[in-house]
């Protein structure tokens, strides 16, 4: 296995304790940094920067604005990879955005798209592309396959990296009231790049956990260090956490927590 | 009807209230009614926390003295009150959040004493908020589709808002943003300022001119280029820099040809 990377994400109201910090070895860029971040130049010069953004969703080719801003963004933080999600949140025609992470319907339509525009897509970067597992909170009667068979055939047919998000898998695994590690097994994990960890709290309209910017629990870092076994190209770990409420307290913990058990 | 239109349905259900309720969407019988209700107030509180976090920043920056964070109102009844009629991303969901994050901004004990242009503020925050509203255009399409615009005849945006201020926000606002001990004032002086969106969801804020007032006050889609120089007394070259510069911002299309 690779050496491993430790880091988090970018949390620019975090940006002095972050330039400060020690025990991180990246850091992930969920937006661009602003014109008005004071510490933006110490970061960029300190961190590996990975390439985090909203690119666009696959289910549509990305236009020439989408991959400009993404070749920009790239080449800005010296990116090894450059991430996207297996989403489809905003409607054909744009009237309807959900602003949050959705994933398609597993079916082989859906499996068309996706493979030919992240082809696309990856004619057009200069680094390799990740793509990262999205959780359902309810199953849909149109979708026609599992989620895991519909991402080990894109993989075989595009070879993108996987960024596997642990908790997204928790969480589908809880709310299908099955075992994570059990689920997870049939991810094609021999493809994973990244790994994001995170903590889930209550959610009132849920009712039941959702992601959260707190610690990851024991039983979250337990399936990371059962996960990273099995993931033998694995490069980074990430604490998936980016939200106004994160405290740096909580960042620094959980990736110190995040590296003591790997 | 295609899986993408399927999805699309999906989509539409989870971020339309009213749409989720009617029969059109219940008879699809696409998944669990209940499961689907809960994911779709969960998102519509996140997607409004996006927003307020966003676009009441400066509010936000003042809590220390106002005693009143915008996003709180999420929590409350009134916005579960809310949550039956909301569309994500409209405009009447749009001005029926940002209203209740003003009015909690504004209810704090003592909060006009120390901040005099908090009502000034919040409604300059509720301006953004409300006019990064409606569809935008994620995707341009290849290159063969790009937009061109035909010189015709320009339209205000319906979106486009003018607003009076009665002190200097943007001198202020900055500031707001950086550490500070005594709250930073901005100068009392009547100011006009537009506040627009571009097809691709950009907000914009921007001073205003007599030339630019006088623009969006005639284009009305029907007048031509002709007209507006006329009726606007601008010069040919000073009316297309002007409409040049409200078309990026969002602020006036073209009725034909864009």
């Amino acid at each position: 296995m690779a050496q491993l990377m430790v880091g988090a994400f970018y949390n620019p109201h975090l940006g002095q304790e972050l330039a400060q910090a020690s025990g991180i070895d990246h850091l992930a860029m969920a937006d661009p940094p602003r014109a008005d971040d004071l510490w933006w130049p110490r970061i960029r010069e300190r961190y590996t920067l990975l390439l985090h953004d909203y690119l666009g969703q696959l289910s549509e080719p990305l236009d020439e604005r989408a991959i400009a801003r993404a070749r920009s963004l790239a080449e800005l933080y010296h990116t090894p990879w450059v991430a996207e999600h297996f989403q489809c949140l905003h409607t054909e025609d744009g009237t309807y955005n959900l602003n949050y992470v959705f994933p398609p319907l597993y079916t082989e339509e859906f499996l068309e798209r996706f493979v030919a525009n992240a082809n696309a897509l990856q004619g057009r970067l200069d680094q390799p592309l990740v793509m990262e597992n999205i959780p359902g909170f309810f199953d849909v009667k149109a979708s026609r396959m599992p989620e895991a068979v519909w991402l080990r055939r894109f993989f075989e047919r595009t070879n993108a990296g996987f960024l596997l998000d642990l908790p997204h898998i928790w969480l589908e695994a809880h709310y299908h009231g099955v075992d994570p590690k059990a689920f997870l097994a049939d991810f094609p994990l021999e493809r994973v790049v990244e790994l994001h960890v995170a903590g889930v709290e209550p959610d009132r309209d849920l009712e039941g956990p959702w992601i959260a910017p707190t610690e990851p629990s024991q039983e979250m870092l337990d399936l990371l260090h059962h996960a990273i076994e099995r993931c033998p190209r694995a490069q980074a770990v990430t604490f998936d956490a980016f939200s106004p409420s994160l405290s740096a307290e909580v960042l620094q913990r959980s990736v110190a927590r995040i590296r003591a058990a790997l | 009807m295609n899986d993408r239109a399927i999805q699309d349905a999906l989509i539409r259900a989870l971020a339309d209230a009213p749409f989720r309720t009617s029969p059109d969407w219940r008879d699809q019988g696409l998944a669990d009614p209940s499961r689907l209700e809960r994911f779709a107030r969960f998102l519509a509180r996140h997607y409004y926390y996006e927003r307020l976090i966003h676009f009441f920043k400066y509010s936000r920056a003042l809590a220390k003295v106002t005693g009143r964070t915008p996003e709180t109102v999420l929590a409350g009844t009134g916005f579960d009150a809310l949550l039956g009629d909301l569309v994500l991303g409209s405009r009447a969901s749009a001005i029926a959040v940002a209203r209740l994050a003003a009015d909690h901004v504004r209810g704090g004990n003592g909060a006009l004493d120390r901040v005099p242009y908090l009502d000034d503020l919040v409604a300059y925050e509720r301006a953004m908020m409300v006019v990064e509203s409606g569809a935008r255009i994620w995707n341009d399409g290849t290159g063969a589709e790009a937009i061109k615009h035909q010189w015709s005849a320009p339209i205000r945006d319906e979106g486009t808002m003018l607003i009076d201020f009665a002190y200097d926000l943007p001198l202020v606002l900055p500031f707001l943003l950086r550490p500070w001990t005594d709250v930073p004032q901005p100068p009392r002086q009547q100011i006009r300022l537009l506040f627009s969106r571009s097809p691709h969801g950009r907000v914009s804020v921007a001073r205003t001119s007599t030339a630019i007032d006088t623009l969006l006050e005639l284009a009305d889609g029907r007048k031509s280029l002709e007209d507006l120089a006329r009726e606007a007394g601008l010069r040919p070259a000073e009316l297309q820099a002007t409409l040049e510069g409200l078309v990026d911002i969002g602020a006036v299309r073209f009725s034909h040809g864009s």
